[in-house]
């Protein structure tokens, strides 16, 4: 199964890195019009799976990046997000907080604690616990 | 209230079983014997203390019509335990294992137990008439890690076992000369001793506590994810479900009817799992009282210590080390829940009764005829 995923991404790899090109300019421009929370759907969503590209994982991350960094109201960003994103936002609250990086930190554990409160401890888990598709 | 009796026998229990009319129980207190208790008026008194291991008893079964009672340790010996008058007769089982054995289960109709091992084997054991003795049968296949649960089909042959490597897997343990090949059934009884019918990769961490409906049509295992699953039509198209639930990871399943499913595990609270005329299954409640579920009181003190950190601060006067005093969540249980058994009737399609032990040495008796709410799914 490790071979044939290898096989698939040396011929997706680029066109992955594209896709998430796409998705930056549609991200930008969705936060000029102040729709923050749409930005993180659209960033969450096709998130490179089971992918052991670096560069592609590094690529969405700095898109999810963006787009986490770019919400203010965090209660309100979870009225209107559906709860199918709620692991993948967790695994990248994860990336977010192993940087390092204060204002990152700050911003991501806002949202963790929410989150927690909203989806409960087996969001964690199920971040923690997925070792196969990582971002 | 769903619990009916609450019993602390020992500091620590590893797993239990009942004798065949629930009037004793046989437990591992945590350590390598087996103590049998008697509930006489109210009161449990121990009768019999089995002494024979030389680590941990990982498992314990006993099996309702032949009365006898099987035990697996983690020094890789099996033992069954015959009542001869007032003792109970040790004979030793020969698995042939270099690992632990972690679970183990009576068949049926009782003429085979399976043992799984952290050898990454499945031993099938059965009694040879000639020689007197308990010969084993090990499936050493396809696992990649230690199996973690197994559970028998209720047509005898098929086996279900759970492993670390977060696949559950379904096993033909037909054996000539034990099992009659049934002349009318379908592809269970063509398969020949540790033929794998179906491999469950539905799971990417551990996985636990696998059981069958009773009707077997239906198989729910739990991962170490907090997820559970559930698959229908067990054969080379199945129907799986992938239920994620809020709370802390389960580590034991029981079937109470063919829509309901209580998972235990590490939230110290037996969870309802029930299923919807689609077949869909959810989960519905917690079966005991729960304490404030996670409110912002113990929540908000634990993050602003952790932004204190971040700003530098120290948090002076707030003792608030993570421990918390309270550490119990559902007020009956106060540990980890790792075993559950039925109580209900050998073979019937639905319990009302069931009991559960857990690392703080607690065995709760658990009743359902009082919950309406859950009686649509029984």
């Amino acid at each position: 199964m490790a071979g044939k995923e290898e096989f698939v991404e040396a011929d997706n790899a680029e066109a992955i890195i594209t896709r998430i090109e796409h998705k930056s300019r549609k991200i930008e421009s969705l936060l000029k019009l102040f729709k923050p929370v749409e930005a993180l759907k659209t960033a969450l969503e096709g998130s490179p799976p089971k992918t052991r590209d670096e560069r592609c994982k590094s690529a969405n991350w700095i898109v999810v990046h963006r787009a986490i960094m770019a919400i203010k109201d965090v209660d309100g960003m979870f009225s209107t997000l559906d709860p199918e994103y709620y692991d993948i936002l967790m695994k990248y609250l994860y990336r977010g907080l192993s940087t390092g990086d204060r204002p990152t930190c700050d911003q991501c554990l806002r949202i963790h604690e929410k989150l927690t409160e909203k989806a409960g401890l087996g969001c964690i888990l199920r971040a923690l616990a997925d070792t196969v598709n990582t971002v | 209230m769903a619990a009916v009796a609450v019993h602390q026998f020992a500091p620590c229990i590893t797993c239990h079983a009942w004798s065949p009319d629930h009037s004793m129980i046989a437990l591992c207190p945590n350590n390598n014997e087996v103590h049998i208790y008697r509930s006489s008026q109210d009161k449990w008194e121990r009768v019999h203390v089995l002494q024979k291991h030389d680590q941990i008893v990982s498992g314990i079964d006993w099996s309702p019509r032949s009365n006898r009672i099987v035990t697996a340790s983690h020094d890789r010996n099996s033992y069954v335990w015959n009542r001869e008058g007032p003792e109970w007769v040790p004979t030793l089982v020969i698995l042939r294992l270099n690992r632990a054995a972690l679970c183990v289960q009576w068949s049926p109709r009782e003429n085979k137990f399976a043992v799984g091992s952290g050898a990454k084997t499945v031993c099938i054991c059965y009694y040879e008439q000639d020689n007197n003795w308990w010969v084993s049968k090990l499936i050493r296949k396809r696992h990649d890690s230690s199996v973690t649960s197994v559970a028998w089909h209720p047509n005898n042959i098929l086996l279900a076992t759970t492993s670390t490597d977060g696949k559950c897997r379904v096993f033909s343990t037909f054996i000539k000369g034990v099992d009659t090949r049934d002349s009318k059934a379908g592809s269970s009884s063509d398969s020949k001793f540790g033929e794998q019918i179906i491999q469950l990769d539905l799971s990417f961490s551990w996985a636990f506590g696998v059981k069958w409906s009773p009707s077997g049509n239906t198989l729910a295992y739990v991962g170490h994810n907090s997820m559970i699953y559930f698959v229908d039509d067990v054969g080379p198209s199945p129907l799986a479900q992938n239920v994620a639930f809020r709370d802390l990871p389960l580590r034991d399943v029981l079937f109470v009817s063919e829509k309901m499913v209580i998972g235990v595990g590490f939230d110290c609270n037996p969870m309802v799992f029930g299923a919807d005329e689609r077949g869909i299954w959810s989960f519905v409640r917690f079966l005991g009282e729960r304490k404030s579920s996670f409110s912002g009181s113990k929540y908000g003190s634990q993050f602003s210590e952790a932004f204190g950190k971040f700003y530098g601060q120290s948090k002076t006067g707030v003792s608030n080390d993570g421990i918390d005093p309270s550490r119990s969540r559902g007020g009956i249980h106060e540990n980890c829940i790792n075993c559950i058994v039925s109580l209900g009737e050998e073979g019937s399609s639905r319990t009302l009764r069931f009991s559960t032990s857990g690392l703080d040495g607690r065995v709760v008796i658990w009743a359902l005829e009082n919950q309406e709410d859950l009686s649509e799914y029984l």
